[in-house]
């Protein structure tokens, strides 16, 4: 299964170090999501380059067909935002330009968050977070959920089969206690497993007082130096932006 | 010899049920031995295991006594985690014994945690791959694994982390015989390394020639002491008696031919007929079977190697596997996927899986009319847990909710059941109670179970089928 929380190592392509990631994400944040800049042109600029990042890293995770329609989605919609919605007027403006701009400013962020999810391992994510002093009390339970969510989704699938099988579906029957059949049996399971990786991870020496090794090697390559220039022009262009330097 | 555990008049409760619980026990392990404990489902085998890796009393709550002496130290005086460089556990489930998502990092990840410098870690897990020949497994997700390969992972982390002691629970309910095989080479590789190794288990066969003595308990307590030897000379009749399963690994059923082969006497007639039983993961071949006809109301075990396309083929007549374009023919009306979905039952190796509501009578309740409530009833009373009927589903043992799902998919209809390993991690006395559940069935319902378990198919198929590479 290879599947939204799950790091697929055997196939993702260009390695970027988590914390350049980490920084994309946060300027996404900021810039595509926030709008900080958005009335200085070099700034938009900059942010409609940002924005494509995240489907440039699907393309290297070989994620192909994901990239391709992203793209194009987020072209249509921009190229609308930009071309349609100052010739329009009123209601047309509220709805047609909230539902554009919603889009514009969630989607680059989102995708940059499945991608990180997707090609991050667990020791990548933990000596990430070593190097920048967070302590293990929450780099261990984060890196917890890592593992976990694979495998409910996993046995969420199985649910959804056995369900099928049983002629349970929105619409049928039983559709009132739809959620409910499908959250009694997911819950006991996540429970066990829950329960039983803690038993693992204990007996093999997890939360011993000894400072932790970590054999992953991560540190910043040419890959990660583009990519960190480019989220840190932003914030540089910005600064003149603001003072009326730049337009 | 030295002693490398002991246990000293140990009385042990769980503080969620009886289950499990140990009697005055006193055991003590040499260094260096390969010990077997054995029993049925409960008789506190498991809790043995616990207690020397230390998940008792520091994990799983409970009322202890006694004396527990693991690796040289007083269990109550040291963690789990401080344990775990001396004593290494390998678990049942290996879905739930991973925490790194890549296989390199899971090998390393006990040493990591001991805090060793990175090339004594480097260097272990390298030893540790290459004593088990498992390279063709390193860099890969975990996820993309077999069972048996997930098994082997976690072996390889567990001897990286070079434990005196190695404790293994039920280590094999969850493979095919090939993976066991290899699981015993592991075995015999630690143990000529002289490390201790204690394995509770019901699977007995692929343990003859490693262990050197076998500890027999019944309800908490040790009730015999054999050596290895004289236990695997015990023969069948009496393990079956004291509650064991046979130990002889017979694979008979990989050598008859491919195709159905009947292995009983069957007088029942008619016969399902399946067309075009093909199917393609990507661009390789899963499964490629023009036509065949399976016995109407007989008991087929499925049977092949791993990898074989069982699961494939039994998804397909499911109709769960997307794009498949066969046809089932049966009394005379051909099957689309979509409606052979509403003809056949999977009960799953993990029964949780499919069992949605509050109590018994409205689980078995989903799929029939609500006038059939009489219907329900008899049904449970055949099927024996019709005293369960307001109990909780969840809340039964794995053989009853096995039943659970049974009932509910004769009264759903379902004229096909397709079984997935139903007797995997199972004690005798289960495992010869869902024989008679299969036996017993409706003559018009026809089972199929994928299965390597040779006493459940002497004890109820009337057919085989075997299929290797996704052919007859």
């Amino acid at each position: 299964m290879t599947g939204l929380f799950t790091a697929d190592v055997e196939n993702r392509g260009l390695v970027l170090d988590p914390r350049t990631k980490l920084a994309v994400m946060i300027t996404l944040v900021v810039f595509a999501l926030g709008g900080t800049g958005d009335d200085i042109t070099a700034v938009r600029c900059g942010t409609i380059v940002i924005s494509i990042l995240p489907m440039l890293l699907l393309v290297t995770a070989k994620q192909y067909k994901k990239a391709a329609l992203f793209t194009v989605l987020f072209a249509l919609v921009k190229a609308a935002e930009l071309l349609l919605v100052s010739r329009m007027t009123g209601a047309a403006v509220s709805i047609f330009g909230i539902c554009c701009m919603i889009f514009v400013r969630l989607m680059p962020g989102l995708i940059m968050g499945a991608y990180m999810l997707s090609s991050t391992t667990v020791s990548e994510f933990i000596a990430a977070m070593h190097r920048m002093h967070v302590p293990q009390q929450i780099t261990i339970p984060m890196s917890v959920m890592f593992r976990f969510f694979p495998t409910v989704l996993e046995e969420f699938s199985a649910i959804n089969t056995a369900m099928k099988m049983r002629d349970i579906r929105l619409g049928g029957k039983h559709s009132g206690k739809f959620i409910e059949y499908r959250l009694v049996p997911l819950m006991v399971c996540s429970v066990n497993i829950g329960s039983e990786l803690s038993a693992a991870a204990l007996t093999r020496g997890l939360g011993t007082k000894v400072r932790r090794t970590n054999i992953c090697k991560i540190g910043f390559r040419v890959q990660d130096i583009l990519v960190l220039m480019l989220t840190a022009a932003l914030y540089v262009l910005l600064v003149p932006g603001m003072a009326g330097v730049v337009k | 010899m030295n002693t490398a555990a002991k246990l000293e008049n140990v009385t042990f409760r769980y503080s969620n049920g009886d289950s499990g619980a140990l009697n005055s026990v006193d055991l003590e392990i040499k260094s260096g031995e390969c010990l077997l404990l054995c029993g049925s489902s409960g008789c506190g085998k498991t809790t043995v295991t616990r207690l020397l890796n230390g998940l008792i009393p520091h994990y799983y709550e409970g009322e202890l006594q006694g004396e527990v002496i693991s690796a040289g130290r007083n269990i109550r005086d040291v963690s789990i985690e401080d344990l775990a460089g001396t004593v290494g556990s390998v678990f049942q489930n290996p879905r739930s014994q991973f925490f790194c998502v890549d296989t390199d990092a899971e090998i390393a990840f006990g040493c990591e945690n001991m805090g060793l410098p990175e090339d004594e870690v480097r260097r272990r897990s390298a030893e540790a791959v290459a004593s088990m020949h498992i390279e063709k497994l390193l860099g890969r997700s975990i996820f993309n694994l077999s069972g048996g390969e997930k098994q082997k992972i976690a072996c390889a982390g567990v001897s990286a982390m070079l434990p005196r002691m190695i404790v293994l629970d039920e280590p094999t309910s969850n493979l095919d015989l090939d993976a066991i095989d290899e699981l015993r080479t592991i075995i015999s590789g630690w143990k000529a390394q002289g490390r201790t190794i204690v394995i509770a288990e019901h699977r007995l066969g692929w343990l003859e020639g490693i262990c050197d003595r076998v500890i027999f308990m019944e309800n908490g307590s040790i009730s015999k002491e054999f050596t290895g030897s004289s236990f695997f000379s015990l023969g069948t009749a009496a393990l079956n008696s004291m509650g064991l399963r046979a130990a002889v690994t017979d694979s008979s059923c990989l050598d008859s031919p491919c195709g159905v082969t009947p292995i009983k006497p069957f007088s029942k007639s008619g016969v399902i007929s399946l067309e075009n039983f093909t199917f393609s993961y990507g661009r390789q071949k899963a499964l490629d079977i023009p036509a065949l006809d399976i016995p109407k109301g007989s008991v087929t075990a499925v049977t092949g190697h791993n990898g074989a396309g069982k699961s494939t083929f039994t998804g397909c007549l499911c109709g769960l596997k997307k794009g498949f374009k066969g046809r089932v023919t049966i009394d005379g009306k051909t099957l689309r996927p979509k409606d052979m979905m509403r003809l056949s039952y999977m009960v799953m190796q993990d029964v949780n899986h499919q069992l949605f509501a509050e109590t018994v009578l409205e689980e078995v309740m989903l799929g029939a009319e609500d006038s059939e409530e009489q219907k329900a009833l008899d049904t449970l009373e055949k099927l024996d847990i019709l005293q369960f009927r307001d109990r909780h589903p969840m809340s039964l043992s794995g053989g009853q909710k096995q039943r659970v799902a049974v009932a509910s998919a004769i009264l759903a209809g379902k004229k096909l059941l397709v079984f997935d390993e139903p007797t995997s991690g199972l004690d005798f006395r289960s495992m010869e109670c869902t024989a008679d559940l299969l036996g017993s069935l409706d003559d018009d319902i026809t089972v199929l179970i994928v299965t390597h378990d040779t006493e459940l198919i002497g004890r109820c198929c009337t057919h085989l089928l075997h299929i290797e590479n996704g052919r007859l």
